[in-house]
């Protein structure tokens, strides 16, 4: 029962807030992906097991774009719940946080949590208002084990390796990369996942992309991720139903092997250990490679946050809640609702050692010295409402790779007007 | 019938059968597959035939929320349409019967009505001033402020069909304006209230945005709200999410065969005159 210390800590915090009124209920409005509700109710549980006097009302929205419109309808009317979750990064930013969101610096648990999250719930303040809430996810690829077994292929570490092996898999009569535009946000993965080898050529790339220095179309680096869209199409590395196929049929085809690579977020293996649980193991993963061996490593997307509306009614006890989601109690909670998926950024969360095998492809990254960069829109606040629309156009070869880069910065140039940025 | 007549009839039995009923056995199949076989979203017989089990799953779902919704639902739709059906008739009759130099103004808001676009932040602080957000009645009357303009049109051009002689012979019995209205009037716009019955019925019950916004809270669910139980942006579970929208479509499937053969002669019936 690990559970007891903490829990007397957080009796202690209670009382010292001046919170020991009975019958607190803390209203909690989360997103539906089942980790998230696994994990929310796996932490209001043994909270309230620990504070009888709190009780929980949890609600559900959607997520997409229904989801962003409905937080901010309600942060705008001040019908919040006392605990939500929602995006860090520049989702974040989009919801005025100095504004409409509580001041979570203070929390005991911060001191916990790596510096890396805490810069992606800051606001232009610099107060920190968010503790993280789930794994972080890395954005590569994913490949089928068998396949590569049985074509004798290796882990490739640059751009042109793996596009030899995709040569010999096409050869061998399989699909070598798998592309689902029939959910447009997945077509965005070659380029964003790129950004770590961006990162490595243009190392002031976020900054000056950031103040109007630096674009897509004119830094070749970073022309790249569009390159490769076009590459893998033209040489008809993809699967015949490509424009219609969905996210699910994505990972359905890697874990099969009817595909060996399928370029994706490393949530997606949730999918398949929801539909095809058999196959769990026959996939694998590994970061997007770049054109220089020597410089290999993970793009980076930050956990989502658990936040506290500023006008909250209950604002201490929803303080003293988020506290213990970001401990390593409530870390460990979340690993044990939903296995792990991927590394909490809480110091002394540790995960399991029998994680699924292409988490445990994916850790060697975290442990390696800047062997992981965050994604773009974690460094940036701009990113372009159409990218999921260009990378489709890309990768359909309706557009080419240059066209597509212009088109993406003139895309960018709108929101960062939007958000009065300097020097546009 | 000749031997040309009977095969246009066939091919159209066969086209509408391709049509209306080839989606509905869609769901219907995949509501009854298991987990792994319904994630393929193929249109293929299920190897498994879990009807029971699936229905059970779906309506204990947390906690039974999808019979609150049912609830709720029933609640705001046969209150908004009432109120749609009684307020659209009086104000399409008194539009149609008593011109006035205000009828141009009265109808350009009921234009607006049906054009403007509403805004949701600010119709929430109005209902949050009269205390209403976050309540059935003010999603009732969202529906009703929503639909009004087309029940009052509907209504306008049909009421134009029933002829003035007949209120003036009921005022010449002795009847006052309002008894006119609830006695003569409201019995003869049968086939047009049937149409709106159905269509605003369907509407409202299937709505989904507004709930979401205007309708926060656990308990104010409705039933659309209950499909992302089984469905959010990065997994699905499809059984599980077309057997909620097979439940979910058994209500307006009733209203419509229920209403069916009235439906068509409303439709037309309010359509030629202005």
């Amino acid at each position: 029962m690990k559970l007891i210390p903490s829990a007397a800590l957080f009796s202690a915090f209670v009382m010292v807030s001046g919170l020991a009124q009975a019958d607190t209920v803390l209203s909690v409005l989360i997103d539906n992906n089942p980790e998230t509700i696994a994990s929310m109710n796996a932490l209001t549980k043994a909270y309230t097991a620990a504070h009888p006097d709190v009780t929980f009302d949890i609600e559900q929205r959607p997520g997409g774009a229904d989801g962003d419109n409905l937080i901010k309808t309600r942060l705008a009317t001040g019908e919040m719940a006392d605990v939500f979750d929602y995006n860090s990064g520049s989702l974040f930013q989009a919801l005025k946080p100095t504004d409409t969101l509580a001041d979570l610096s203070g929390l005991a648990s911060q001191a916990g949590i790596l510096d890396s999250f805490k810069t992606v719930v800051t606001g232009t303040d610099g107060v920190v208002r968010g503790v993280p809430f789930g794994a972080a996810m890395g954005g590569g690829i994913y490949y089928n084990k068998k396949i590569y077994a049985d074509l004798g292929l290796k882990v490739p570490t640059t751009w042109a390796e793996f596009m030899a092996n995709n040569e010999k898999i096409k050869a061998a009569g399989k699909v070598p990369v798998a592309q689902t535009y029939g959910d447009t946000w997945s077509s965005q993965l070659f380029v964003l996942s790129d950004f770590y080898n961006v990162a490595q050529v243009v190392p002031g790339f976020a900054a000056d992309y950031t103040g109007n220095k630096a674009k897509y179309a004119t830094t070749p680096a970073a022309m790249a991720g569009f390159q490769h869209l076009e590459d893998v199409f033209k040489a008809g590395y993809l699967n015949p139903d490509f424009g219609a196929a969905k996210f699910d049929d994505g990972m359905k085809m890697v874990a099969t092997g009817e595909a060996a690579h399928y370029p994706m977020l490393t949530f997606g293996i949730g999918s398949v250990k929801q539909n095809e649980p058999d196959n769990l193991n026959d996939v694998g993963f590994f970061a997007q490679p770049g054109d220089d061996a020597a410089h290999n490593g993970l793009t980076v997307w930050m956990p989502a946050a658990l936040y506290v509306p500023a006008k909250s009614a209950n604002l201490d006890a929803a303080k003293a809640f988020v506290d213990f989601a970001g401990s390593v109690d409530g870390c460990n909670l979340m690993i044990g609702a939903n296995g792990a998926t991927g590394p909490y950024l809480i110091k002394g969360c540790e995960l399991p050692k029998d994680v699924p095998a292409s988490v445990a492809d994916m850790l060697p990254y975290f442990q390696k010295d800047g062997g992981t960069v965050p994604a773009l829109e974690f460094l940036s606040p701009i990113k372009g409402p159409n990218l999921e629309q260009i990378t489709v156009a890309v990768g359909s070869g309706i557009t080419s790779a240059a066209d597509g880069a212009k088109q993406y910065d003139q895309d960018v140039e709108k929101q960062a007007k939007q958000l009065g940025l300097p020097n546009w | 019938m000749t031997r040309r007549q009977y095969w246009t009839g066939i091919i159209a039995t066969v086209v509408a059968l391709v049509i209306f009923v080839v989606p509905f056995v869609f769901i219907a199949f995949t509501a009854v597959k298991d987990k792994a076989q319904a994630s393929h979203l193929d249109f293929t017989w299920p190897l498994q035939f879990l009807f029971w089990q699936n229905l059970v799953d779906v309506v204990t779902t947390r906690n039974y929320m999808l019979l609150l919704a049912y609830f709720n639902s029933s609640i705001i739709t046969v209150g908004a349409v009432a109120m749609l059906i009684l307020f659209g008739a009086m104000v399409g009759y008194v539009l149609q019967r008593r011109q006035s130099r205000w009828n141009q103004v009265i109808f350009g808001c009921v234009l607006a009505g049906l054009i403007i676009p509403p805004a949701v932040v600010p119709t929430i602080w109005v209902m949050q001033g009269l205390g209403l957000f976050k309540t059935i009645w003010g999603m009732v009357l969202i529906q009703v402020a929503y639909g009004l303009a087309f029940s009052v049109l509907l209504y306008r051009s049909f009421i134009a069909t029933i002829p003035r002689d007949l209120d003036e012979a009921a005022r010449i019995d002795g009847a006052k304006p309002l008894q006119i209205f609830l006695r003569v009037i409201l019995p003869l716009l049968k086939p047009v209230t049937v149409t709106l019955i159905v269509v605003q019925s369907i509407a409202i019950f299937n709505d989904f945005t507004n709930p979401l916004y205007y309708l926060p809270g656990k308990e104010n669910v409705t039933v659309q709200l209950t499909l992302f139980n089984f469905q959010s942006q990065f997994s699905t579970q499809f059984n599980l999410l077309f057997m909620n929208i097979l439940l979910v479509t058994i209500p307006p499937l009733i209203v419509f065969i229920f209403f069916n053969r009235q439906i068509v002669a409303g439709m037309t019936a309010g359509a030629v005159k202005g």
